[in-house]
């Protein structure tokens, strides 16, 4: 890749201060040690193959903004500076400013390639290391940006707007195609399987060549990759284990699928309209509409690029939505993060951090910013939530990201909505994005523990444009009947979506010369593989073709015809009418043999590896009386206040939120989607990572419960409850390299058993899920030690719930004198607690009662009207679940029974925090079998034992936030 | 008697189109969703309509600017079409990108002159934030769409909001004629005099930062009501200018 082709360059000053770059500043002084005084931002666009009069209205607002077209000397109120930095995209990577400002110079009749970036002028008494640092650090990501640091008279020292460069991508590859041969030895098969970056492993590569060739093409390899990747196959969740000497014939189908096939068989259930089989489960909550619903990870990418992997993530995730039945419409995303703390590493700590990661603070912005930006410009509400942050995030970070959407029962041509059928002959038509080589291996990526080396490749930025085009084209297209069947294409490109598809007709016939590409010197294996994003796979009936392609054309929408679906029994690939693949479904997707795998359990380990105390500094504290440590509790990033991250969300777009992402769980109305007037679904999450240490089986069912008790508590009915699972592991596998390998298999067994027994006894169905198995970090420290370590073994939950409109009480306390109640049995163990993580104290697991749960959940469902509010008790236990009732609620609380740190701090599930109207207490206790706890007071404290905490003291440590 | 009928606005990123449609159904309209492509092939089916809606969203993705990109749009592909209709006295609502919209095409808040005097810069706390906020009409304010309205709550949800003058004399101005049509009962994002909402010398042209049609019902206010399907504050917009419609079509039957 190299640059050429001179153009012109136009540089943007704006009249008023970007209050974002003070931020920057303050972030650089606090967590970078760098005494950057201030940061200022100079917008550059550099124009090549057009030229106009009136340049500047296009690019500027005259009010705010100045343009310039030739060498200035800014001036800014903080002096001269000291560096000037200048940032911009590199060659292939997708430069959204960049294309917005073609479009808008193509308005005016002007054809050109634009390419966007900033001048940072770095203020403050530094040197050149420090400058370096900012940057790395702070303003510009190596992998999909190119810096340059200059001293401040270097930079007005050149003529920066002559010989004006694009960086542009120069490939010199023609399009053959290999052969390779398999008939080689064991080692030999290691290192193709690493070099090509395939995933796969020898006894693999064997079957290929003894099953279908021994020397199949590239092209051929590389979608046998991507079909039985990690990430695609899910072949530890299906392999057969040795449990403790017990065969277990695949977790999947052992304990998920069966748990949902037992559910609807012992219930009865007529609401699951499809689970397991498409791209995302789907239900009938409601009279005139479906719900679909998905969850995904998107870790290794936001490990590379935090901003880049959570965007093009959630817009993934909408993709799924997009592609399930015959085309959902997303109505609400989720989020949670699991990362290491945002004040990691203090200065103790810096030289154990893993090399060539993120720091924790960065990846939190930057998958923050991700979210905000994939959501709010795709105007779909983030309505659900979490942050959880441990330690041993700091090599990979957990990205969870969900969606939920709508589809009607039948379309306006009689269809049902929630079934897809593509038929012989249909065309398969490719929509949305061009293809690029970013994206390439991204499925077999994943599918690998992160190292110094990962391809930058895999490293992408999504373009929340061109996929909002796309999908207001399909919704259309839908309600037009001009498609048969859609999935998303994701990971393994079109491998895996037309090879997926292929099975609903038994073949499939593509020809990769007609997909629109970003730039030639594409090779064939690349096209096939490339998960470049915003696009589609749509099954077009032949008659349709025209308009199909008619409707695309008036959205903005690209949409290519690249073949046709058969009956070969064959996904056959062409370039240019020439084949360069022929491979036989039933191969390609029934003939993997099962994994074989050994797992064992002997109870829980306490935390190995790099994080154990004696490398990282100890920051556990002495324990401390009740106040000092709910003081304390409520400022832990844990439960502390996370309001303004979530504002940077628009929860609202669609104006169909109900109960905003502040209280437990969301609340989607769902007249304004079609559904009837008073129908709404709750969406709640839950996990407890830490509780793995003690026992996964406990650790899933907590994830669970905590999950239900959010959408109980907004009102949710628990009879018409669906859940999610997305397990995040560290790699389970044994090896030389993964010595504990069998014990963490045996953890995932355990979490799985766990995850059965709850979705059976609280007779919930799990309609998705999905798998990461690779969580692990292997490479340096930045003290240059060799370091290998996972994540905490995680399950999200997530639950979705039927809810009726205007029934749910508050999450917060209401009105003075209600009486409290602490509904569920209080068990006793602190294991897993944030307290204890926080204090040094003994920790024992707490219990969970899963009969009586699901009893308490169906008594509160029946009598809602009866509270005033209704929060459930988590991170921090009872003590923070009363603080935070009063500090939304403006209200004081007096206990009326003594407490000590167990029953204070635990977080056992099952329980609530309610308040109930003093008038109502007969009929409460009735239902209930429960004694006051305290009431409800005017008096702006929280007064328990003989404590007195100011309710300005709580607020003031819980809203600390980070 | 016909309903009075509005277009609203669709496509390159926006995004609140459904509900804008769905606020001005329920005030009495008639209402068309119509892409900004489909317009263009066919500008002078425009004046068709008695009014217009560019709803809120994130055009072309808020680069250059918010709303830059798709006022040139406007201005290059639907063109002498777009300008007439607003020159006929024709109701049109920018609601946050739509407003930005009629700024940068220096629609308000003089359309005659379309003289740029305004701006909506970032917020100048840095960033987008979605709120409940109080919202204050204008006593003098000669706008249509906010007329016998009373201090209400409206969400907001932006990252460029606030409101910036080209010079000081601007302000008096536009409040002495009446063109400041609303004003937060807070300091939300740095906005001069708490400005939320601005119309045109008529009343007619109207553009605002918060989002009346995300609160069409008190299904969505984030105080719960047990009424769901009661109106909220931002129906009372709507409905303000589909009955000033409505009652000058009444006027014009009775005239003949």
């Amino acid at each position: 890749m190299k640059q050429k082709m001179t153009a012109i360059r136009i540089e943007i000053e704006n009249a008023i201060p970007d209050r974002r770059l003070e931020k920057w500043a303050a972030e650089a002084r606090a967590s970078l040690n760098v005494p950057l005084a201030a940061i200022e931002e100079i917008k550059v666009y550099k124009i090549a193959g057009g030229t106009a009069k009136n340049l500047a209205a296009v690019f500027t607002d005259p009010v705010l903004q100045q343009a310039h077209f030739r060498n200035k000397e800014y001036k800014f109120l903080h002096g001269a500076p000291a560096f000037v930095v200048d940032v911009g995209f590199r060659a292939g990577v997708t430069d959204n400013p960049g294309n917005a400002a073609a479009e808008a110079l193509a308005l005016s009749g002007i054809t050109a390639r634009v390419a966007s970036g900033s001048l940072y002028f770095l203020f403050g008494d530094f040197d050149a290391i420090g400058a370096e640092k900012v940057t790395r650090e702070l303003l510009a990501n190596d992998l999909i940006q190119k810096t340059e640091v200059y001293a401040a008279n270097d930079f007005y020292a050149r003529d920066r707007f002559k010989d004006v460069l694009l960086p542009e991508v120069i490939r010199t590859s023609d399009a053959s195609v290999e052969k390779i041969s398999l008939d080689i030895m064991d080692s030999g098969l290691v290192y193709l399987s690493r070099d090509r970056c395939l995933a796969l492993s020898v006894d693999e590569l064997k079957h290929v060549r003894d099953a279908f060739k021994t020397r199949p093409t590239d092209v051929e390899l590389e979608i046998i990759a991507q079909s039985w990747s990690e990430h695609c196959r899910h072949k530890i969740f299906g392999a057969e284990i040795d449990y403790n000497g017990e065969k277990i014939d695949s977790l999947y189908k052992t304990y998920v699928k069966s748990s949902t096939e037992n559910v609807k068989k012992a219930r009865k259930l007529d609401w699951l309209v499809s689970v397991f089989s498409d791209n995302a489960g789907i239900v009938r909550f409601d009279d005139n509409i479906d719900l679909c619903i998905k969850v995904e990870t998107h870790n290794s990418p936001s490990a590379l690029d935090p901003y880049g992997g959570a965007l093009t993530g959630i817009l993934g995730v909408n993709r799924d939505i997009l592609g399930a039945g015959l085309g959902a419409r997303p109505i609400a995303n989720t989020d949670v993060f699991c990362f290491a703390p945002p004040d990691m590493p203090l200065l103790a700590e810096e030289e154990f951090m893993p090399q060539g990661v993120k720091a924790p603070r960065r990846v939190l912005e930057g998958v923050h910013k991700g979210v905000e930006d994939g959501g709010n410009k795709s105007g779909i509400p983030t309505v659900n939530g979490a942050f959880f942050f441990d330690r041993d995030y700091a090599g990979k970070p957990l990205v969870f990201v969900g969606t939920v959407g709508v589809l009607p029962h039948k379309l306006p041509d009689g269809r049902a909505a929630a079934e897809k059928q593509a038929h012989i002959g249909d065309r398969i038509f490719m929509i949305g994005g061009a293809i690029g080589a970013d994206g390439i291996h991204g499925a077999t990526f994943s599918s690998m523990e992160i190292d110094e080396n990962a391809p930058a490749t895999a490293v992408q930025i999504g373009d929340p444009l061109t996929q909002k085009r796309m999908s207001d084209f399909l919704l259309e297209a839908r309600d037009l009947g001009l498609y048969s069947a859609i999935t998303d294409n994701g990971a393994g490109g079109l491998s895996s979506s037309v090879g997926e598809m292929a099975q609903m007709t038994n073949g499939a016939k593509i020809d990769l010369a007609l997909c629109p590409v970003k730039y030639p010197g594409l090779k064939p294996w690349e096209l096939m593989v490339s998960e470049s994003q915003e696009r589609m796979t749509v099954a077009v009936p032949p008659e349709h073709a025209k308009a199909f392609q008619e409707r695309a054309a008036r959205h903005g929408v690209t949409a290519t015809d690249i073949g046709a679906f058969t009956d070969s029994d064959n996904l056959e690939v062409f370039y240019n009418k020439e084949q360069v693949a022929c491979l036989p479904l039933d191969f390609l997707h029934n003939s993997l043999p099962q994994m074989k795998l050994k797992a064992e359990w002997n109870g829980g380990k306490p935390r190995a590896n790099w994080s154990a105390e004696t490398k990282l500094q100890d920051r556990t504290r002495m324990a401390e009386s009740l106040d000092a440590a709910l003081l304390q509790l409520l400022q832990s990033p844990n439960i502390t206040s996370k309001e303004k991250w979530v504002r940077a969300y628009d929860h609202e777009v669609q104006a169909a939120t109900h109960i905003k992402p502040f209280a437990d769980g969301g609340v989607i109305w769902l007249k304004p989607h079609g559904g009837s007037k008073d129908n709404g679904v709750a969406i709640g999450c839950g996990l407890a990572p830490r509780l793995s240490l003690h026992d996964p089986y406990l650790m899933a069912q907590c994830a669970v419960d905590e999950a239900v008790r959010n959408v109980v508590a907004a009102g949710g009915d628990p009879d018409m409850c669906c859940l999610l699972d997305n397990f995040c592991w560290p790699d389970p596998v044994q090896s030389a390299k993964n010595p504990e390998g069998t014990y963490r298999l045996g953890q995932l067994v355990r979490a799985c058993q766990g995850l059965y027994d709850i979705c059976l006894a609280y007779g919930m169905p799990l309609v998705s899920g999905k798998d990461s198995m690779k969580n692990d970090f292997k490479g340096k420290d930045k003290g240059g030690r060799d370091i290998a370590f996972g994540v905490l073994p995680t399950l999200l939950a997530t639950a979705m719930a039927c809810v009726k409109i205007g029934t749910a009480p508050t999450s917060y306390f209401c009105a003075a004198g209600d009486l409290i109640y602490l509904l569920g049995t209080n068990s006793k163990g602190l294991g897993g607690s944030e307290y204890a993580h926080i204090y040094n104290v003994p920790s024992e697991s707490p219990t969970i009662d899963l009969a009586g749960n699901i009893a308490l959940y169906r008594k509160i469902r029946g009598a809602l009207p009866l509270f005033s509010s209704l929060h459930d008790v988590s991170e921090g236990g009872l003590l923070v679940a009363l603080a935070e009732s009063m500090i939304a609620g403006h209200a004081g609380a007096k206990l009326s029974v003594p407490l000590d740190a167990t029953t204070a701090f635990n977080e056992a599930p099952g329980r609530f925090v309610a308040s109930v109207p003093a008038a109502k207490k007969g009929s409460f206790e009735k239902i209930f079998d429960a004694q006051p706890i305290g009431v409800v007071t005017a008096d702006a404290q929280l007064l328990f034992n003989d404590m007195a905490i100011p309710l300005e003291s709580l607020s003031f440590a819980w809203k600390k936030g980070f | 008697m016909t309903q009075p009928s509005f277009l609203v606005l669709s496509g390159d990123g926006i995004n609140c189109e459904r509900e804008t449609a769905a606020a001005f159904r329920v005030a009495g309209a008639k209402t068309d969703i119509l892409h900004i492509n489909d317009l263009a092939t066919a500008p002078e089916t425009l004046m068709q309509y008695d009014g217009m809606a560019i709803p809120g969203g994130f055009s072309f993705g808020d680069e250059l600017g918010s709303g830059q990109i798709l006022a040139l749009k406007i201005r290059h592909a639907i063109g002498p079409a777009f300008f007439d209709f607003i020159a006929a006295g024709k109701p049109i609502i920018g609601i946050c990108n739509g407003f930005q919209v009629l700024v940068k095409l220096g629609l308000l808040p003089y359309p005659e002159t379309q003289k740029r005097v305004v701006a909506l810069a970032p917020n100048a706390q840095g960033g987008f934030t979605d709120r409940w906020v109080r919202l204050e009409p204008v006593k003098n304010s000669v706008c249509k769409w906010t007329e016998g309205m009373d201090a209400f709550d409206l969400p907001i949800r932006h990252g460029e909001g606030r409101i910036v003058f080209s010079d000081d004399a601007i302000y008096p101005e536009l409040l002495e004629n009446g063109q400041i049509a609303l004003a937060y009962g807070e300091d939300v994002n740095g906005s001069h005099q708490r400005i939320a909402g601005l119309c045109d010398p008529s009343g007619l042209v109207f553009g605002l930062m918060p989002h009346p049609e995300a609160f069409a019902y008190q299904a969505t206010n984030p105080s719960p009501q047990r009424d769901f399907m009661a109106a909220g504050a931002g129906a009372k917009i709507f409905k303000n200018i589909v009955t000033r419609l409505t009652e000058t079509q009444k006027e014009k039957i009775y005239a003949n």
